[in-house]
């Protein structure tokens, strides 16, 4: 571990900051209401601008293009291919909220991603899809697979869905000590999806997921406190619900998720849409969602040691080695996503939309316990514009 | 988790296959999905999974990112 010296040093080349802040790599195919072969080639393009930024100041801008293709090759075959590009710049904290980039000096990163799914539909009830992912930044590169069966029942009101999924990455960062670590993902899926009525359809999914390997953040272990365990066992539970109300003309989308790990994150998240069908061909979708978690059990609150000071926690010297993390993300707190989507469909296929959402994440928002303190609010912006072409 | 495999059991065999295909025109539409629109479920669990301590439950296979 360093000293105190080299901990106290200013900012320096934050660039690798900017990758520990980076969106993460590629996000899992979604599970599937019913089995059947889709009928049309999709193309969806979308743009992402996010911004995010605290009380004492600016954080990370991302602006991410991504695009979607959806083939069905034969009656039995469909390919998937997706890609996305993020530019991230901006600062990132050290420690706490305490914010690199207050030399002035700018924090710049880049990833790309790209992932291929190809299904086997089989007698028309059951689908088989291998995927592949790829994803690489400046210090961190990600390469997972996922295999997914589905099967319906012969009146396909009952979807039951098996998954296993690994990801192999390995992190290596450009700045302070300069070393190669990696890092294991082994996850697992069992769901259910049925039909519950001509107007409901519901969900509900178990999912198990294994790391192994270096998940401590480098930057934040050599500009302040971090020094996580090598294992990770999370749980979650998600439920999501779906009805049609014919008299409005629209779609209520909710969704439950419990979430549990050993490092002691207990989250409870809810989230609403509402889609409205309005004349020609306009759809409006309000939404909201609420999370609320417990910090990990080596979160540390922004109380520094009498003796050291910050960013180290109190009793640091005689336990240096010990597991600790001053990670806002890891803290307790609650936050709220108000949003809104504006989408209109053309002739011929063709949908554009718009998204805009709010993001706030404070410490006093927790239900369920005490949030942690002397921590700034965290906020977000997000605006998405998307087109797609069905074939 | 024990009491949630139940509960799944219990969704699961609640067996409600009285809906006949011809009764199926609302949950066909596209916002009667769930995830149907891919870049946007993807964009958001990136956030969700950057900025907070808990994530999956939707699906596998997904990769990590350097945003730990």
């Amino acid at each position: 571990m360093t000293d105190t010296t080299t901990r106290s040093k200013p900012a320096g080349g934050g660039a690798l900051l900017a990758a520990a802040l980076a969106l993460p790599g590629v996000v899992p195919s979604v599970a599937q209401a019913q089995v059947t072969v889709p009928n049309a080639t999709l193309v969806q393009f979308k743009y992402l601008y996010y911004k995010d930024y605290q009380p004492s100041g600016d954080r990370m801008k991302v602006s991410s293009p991504a695009l979607y293709m959806l083939a069905p090759i034969t009656d039995e075959w469909v390919f998937e291919i997706g890609a996305v590009s993020d530019s991230i710049s901006g600062a990132s904290p050290y420690y706490h909220t305490v914010l690199s980039g207050a030399s002035g000096r700018g924090i710049e990163d880049n990833r790309t991603a790209a992932d291929v799914t190809v299904t086997k539909y089989f007698g028309g009830r059951t689908a088989v899809s291998l995927r592949a992912a790829y994803s690489t930044e400046d210090d961190y590169k990600s390469r997972a697979f996922g295999l997914t069966v589905r099967h319906a029942s012969s009146d396909q009101n009952t979807t039951l869905t098996f998954g296993f999924g690994q990801s192999n990455d390995d992190v290596f960062p450009t700045d302070g000590p300069q070393f190669t670590a990696t890092k294991k993902t082994t996850d697992y899926i069992i769901g259910v999806t049925q039909v519950l009525s001509p107007n409901d359809v519901g969900q509900a999914n178990l999912y198990y997921a294994k790391q192994k390997g270096y998940l401590t953040d480098p930057y934040k272990a050599f500009w302040g406190i971090d020094n996580r365990p090598d294992t990770r066992d999370q749980w979650a539970a998600m439920f999501r619900w779906n009805h049609f109300f014919e008299g409005a003309d629209a779609s209520l989308r909710s969704s439950y998720r419990y979430y549990s790990d050993d490092w002691k994150v207990k989250a409870h998240t809810v989230q609403f849409e509402w889609a409205q069908a309005l004349h020609d061909g306009w759809t409006l979708t309000p939404s909201l969602r609420y999370t609320t978690q417990s910090a990990a059990e080596f979160y540390y609150d922004p109380v520094y040691d009498p003796l050291l000071g910050a960013p180290f926690p109190p009793g640091y010297l005689a336990n240096p080695n010990g597991i600790y993390t001053s990670d806002q993300r890891l803290s307790a707190f609650g936050a709220l996503t108000p949003g809104v989507k504006v989408a209109k469909a053309f002739g011929k296929g063709w949908l554009v939309d718009a998204k805009a959402e709010y993001y706030e994440q404070r410490s006093n928002w927790r239900i369920g316990g005490e949030g942690s303190p002397g921590l700034e609010t965290f906020k977000a912006q997000m605006y998405q514009v998307g087109v797609s072409k069905k074939f | 988790m024990k009491r949630l495999l139940l509960l799944a059991c219990l969704v699961a065999s609640a067996g409600c296959s009285t809906v006949q295909p011809w009764e199926k025109g609302n949950l066909a539409k596209p916002e009667m999905a769930f995830g149907e629109d891919v870049l946007d479920a993807r964009f958001m669990d990136h956030t969700y999974f950057s900025k907070e301590g808990a994530s999956g439950g939707a699906g596998v296979g997904g990769g990590g990112c350097g945003c730990n």
